[in-house]
C-alpha cells in the first residue's frame, strides 16, 4: 500500500470563495507551506503552486538557453524534461503528496505546462536574437 | 536618453515592439472580460456553484470508491452532483462564449494592425529549426530560405498565450478546474443516462 498523504477538503467554501474572489494570487498564503511536508493542500491551490513554479524554471530556463546561447530543437525537449523532473520532484519528494489524491501524475505535471513552454519559447527568442545579434 | 537609441540599434528591436503591444493587448482584452464577465453577479453565482460541485464530487468520489458493493443511492447522488457540475459548466462557457466576441473582435484588429506594420519582416531570430506547422506560422509572409527568421506571427501567438495566461491566472481570472472537468460547451454524452 503506497504511503501518502491524505487530502483534507475543506467542505466550509466560504473562506476558498472569498480567496478567489479577490484574486487567487492575494489569498492569505504562508510561503512556509510551499516546503511542508505535513502541509494538508486543496486542489486548487497545489495546482496554482505548480503553475507558477513552471513559470519560474520556464525564465530562468529561456534567460539562460538565450544568454549562452544554446541552439537547437533537443534544447526544448531537456527544459520539458528539466521542469517536469523540478514539479515531480517537487509534489513527490518535498511536499510528499499522495497524487491519486489530486487526479493522479498526469494532472500534477500538466499544470500549466502549455503557458511554460511558451513563456520559455518567447523568452528564449527574444534573449537570443536580442543578445546575439 | 540613451536607453531609446541603444534599444533601435538592435538587430531585432521590432521584437520587443510586438510584446510590448501584445501585453498591451492583454491587459485591454482582461479589462474588458471583467466588465463583461467577471464581475457580473452571473459568472460569480455560475463559478461559486461549479467549485461547490467539483469539491462535493471529490469528497463523494473519496468516500464512496467504485466498488460492487456501494448504494444504488450514492452512485445516483453522484451522478446527480455530476449534472449539476455539467451543466453549471455549459452554462459558464456560453456565458463567456457571447462576451468573448469584443474580446475576439479586439484581438483580431491588434493582430490586423501587427500585420500592417510587420509584414514580411525579420522581427527575430530562432534559436531552433522549426518544421510542419511551426514553421509556416514562423515564416508566414518571409523572403528567403532561412528557417530560422522568426516572422511577426509566430512571436505574437507565443506572447498571446504566455502573456494572457499568466494575466489571467494572476488577476484570478482562469476558470475553475471543475468546469474544465465538466464538458464545458460541447459535453460528451453521459453514458449512464443514455
Amino acid at each position: 500500500m503506497k504511503e501518502g498523504k491524505t487530502v483534507k477538503f475543506n467542505l466550509h467554501s466560504h473562506q476558498q470563495q472569498q480567496q478567489h474572489a479577490n484574486g487567487g494570487h492575494l489569498s492569505p498564503f504562508k510561503f512556509a507551506k510551499l516546503l511542508d511536508p505535513d502541509a494538508s493542500w486543496d486542489k486548487d491551490q497545489l495546482g496554482d503552486v505548480l503553475h507558477w513554479i513552471r513559470q519560474v524554471v520556464a525564465l530562468v530556463c529561456g534567460l539562460l538557453w538565450g544568454s549562452i546561447p544554446l541552439v537547437g530543437g533537443i534544447w526544448i525537449v531537456i527544459f520539458l524534461l528539466i521542469s517536469s523532473a523540478i514539479i515531480y520532484g517537487y509534489y513527490a519528494m518535498v511536499l510528499k503528496i499522495d497524487e491519486e489524491d489530486f487526479g493522479g501524475h498526469g494532472a500534477l505535471l500538466q499544470e500549466g505546462l502549455f503557458a511554460s513552454t511558451t513563456l520559455f519559447l518567447l523568452v528564449w527568442i527574444l534573449v537570443y536574437s536580442l543578445a546575439h545579434f | 536618453m540613451a536607453t531609446p537609441q541603444m534599444l533601435s540599434s538592435l538587430k531585432y528591436s521590432d521584437s520587443l515592439t510586438v510584446v510590448g503591444i501584445s501585453f498591451c493587448t492583454a491587459i485591454i482584452c482582461e479589462s474588458i472580460s471583467w466588465l463583461l464577465i467577471y464581475r457580473t453577479n452571473s459568472y460569480k453565482t455560475l463559478k461559486s456553484s461549479i467549485d461547490k460541485a467539483s469539491k462535493k464530487l471529490e469528497t463523494m468520489k473519496i468516500e464512496n470508491p467504485a466498488k460492487i458493493s456501494t448504494k444504488k443511492s450514492k452512485t445516483k447522488k453522484i451522478d446527480r452532483v455530476e449534472t449539476s457540475l455539467k451543466e453549471s459548466s455549459r452554462d459558464l462557457s456560453l456565458f463567456k462564449f457571447k462576451s468573448g466576441a469584443v474580446v475576439a473582435l479586439v484581438l483580431f484588429v491588434v493582430f490586423g494592425l501587427l500585420n500592417s506594420l510587420f509584414e514580411g519582416k525579420v522581427v527575430a531570430k530562432l534559436p531552433f529549426k522549426p518544421f510542419g506547422i511551426v514553421m509556416k506560422m514562423s515564416h508566414r509572409g518571409l523572403q528567403g530560405d532561412d528557417a530560422t527568421d522568426c516572422s511577426m506571427a509566430f512571436l505574437y501567438f507565443l506572447c498571446s498565450i504566455s502573456i494572457r495566461t499568466n494575466l489571467q491566472k494572476f488577476l484570478g481570472f482562469s476558470p475553475p478546474r471543475g468546469a474544465a472537468a465538466g464538458g464545458g460547451l460541447f459535453p460528451m454524452p453521459d453514458p449512464k443516462t443514455n
